[in-house]
């Protein structure tokens, strides 16, 4: 594959992938650190309906056509600490590294420093990363819950999608995603409702 | 109806865009959707500019050529055009700041913001390339393949959120 071809196919991709960000309001930083606070649940909502579709994608590209997979491996150290510096970074930054992008998109002046920080923060681990491995020393292999089981990918796969599904039709119960995204579209609350449980909020400025 | 007028539409409606998204990432990169090492590749070049002996370093030089590096950072790129894109559509510009910060943690200017939005950025991308993977790979992907490590990493990621979201004052819902 050429380069060139490669740069059209990812701004096609990307521009989905931003437009589709931007329409659902989960790269907005009040729906992102909402998540986190465990009072708003739409990046939830939204990345387990793109793991859905993507399980049942995968089941027929995997299952009825061979497409091979492309895992990443299981390296337990890495992905545990790993992963858990990525959400510190996600709640402190009130972002992903690809809503990242969406933000400035769409206005957000703040996430231009969230990018820069990001490219300084890939810059400092590639020149570690040698240090990095040898200090977690491990090898892994590219194992999926499917090969755990000895069942086929698509039958477990299926079966995850449908769990997962069901998990979202209670959770969109439980609160409706029309109320999380709220009236200024930036997964909030106006401040009058959201404090008129609490005693003595007339000072706060109305409009915020 | 869903349109591209709109300001939001159903979270379920843009998690299935996403989620197919795998379709041409699978069949024509032959690879699955992500976000995180394209910052490697762009820090790589911005590394060589000042320091030449960055290209020999095995990981940068690995995320400098090819295909699927320059396919990433132009869905990076993309991302940002698409957003722009559907905001101008809809009429959904966004302030400097989010209102959730002044809420969550008092600040309420750029000024205040830019220094910490960097050190989140910082430190989320350096947790990202320890877990060689972010919310796209790990997540998006790596739960639709069914990958335990990539499970571990989301687990793990949503926990060091939640911990530290603790430590914001509590925006009510």
């Amino acid at each position: 594959m050429s380069i060139l071809s490669g740069i059209l196919i990812g701004l096609a991709t990307g521009l989905v992938f931003g437009f589709a960000l931007e329409k659902s309001r989960v790269f907005e930083p009040g729906a992102i650190v909402g998540q986190m606070q465990l009072r708003n649940f739409l990046m939830l909502k939204i990345f387990l309906t793109a793991v859905i579709t993507g399980l049942l994608v995968l089941a027929v590209l995997n299952g009825v056509f061979g497409v091979k997979l492309a895992l990443k491996p299981l390296l337990f150290k890495a992905d545990l600490i790993g992963g858990l510096i990525l959400g510190v970074g996600i709640a402190i930054s009130g972002a992903c590294p690809g809503t990242s992008l969406a933000q400035v998109g769409a206005g957000y002046r703040d996430a231009l420093f969230t990018i820069a920080g990001g490219i300084a923060g890939a810059m400092v681990y590639g020149y570690n990363d040698a240090a990095i491995l040898a200090f977690f020393a491990e090898k892994g292999d590219k194992i999926g819950f499917d090969k755990l089981l000895g069942l086929p990918f698509w039958l477990v796969a299926v079966a995850l999608a449908a769990v997962l599904a069901v998990l979202l039709v209670v959770l969109e119960r439980l609160t409706a995603w029309r109320d999380e995204v709220g009236p200024a579209y930036d997964g909030l609350q106006p401040v009058a409702a959201a404090d008129a449980s609490v005693p003595a909020a007339g000072a706060l400025p109305a409009g915020r | 109806m869903i349109s591209l007028q709109d300001k939001a539409w159903s979270p379920y409606a843009a998690g299935v865009v996403i989620g197919l998204l795998q379709i041409p990432t699978f069949l024509l990169m032959d690879t699955a959707l992500g976000a995180s090492s394209s910052f490697v590749t762009v820090a790589a070049y911005i590394a060589v500019l000042v320091d030449p002996a960055a290209a020999q370093i095995k990981y940068f030089a690995s995320h400098m050529t090819g295909a699927k590096n320059w396919w990433q950072v132009a869905v990076v790129g993309g991302i940002a055009a698409g957003a722009y894109l559907s905001m101008r559509l809809s009429g959904a510009h966004r302030p400097a700041v989010s209102p959730v910060w002044a809420r969550a943690t008092g600040m309420s200017s750029l000024a205040a913001r830019a220094p910490v939005a960097f050190l989140g950025g910082f430190i989320m991308l350096f947790g990202a390339r320890i877990a060689g993977g972010c919310t796209s790979g790990h997540g998006i992907s790596g739960m639709a393949q069914l990958s335990v490590g990539s499970t571990l990493a989301v687990a793990a990621m949503f926990a060091g959120g939640i911990a530290t979201a603790l430590l914001f004052r509590r925006v009510s819902a």
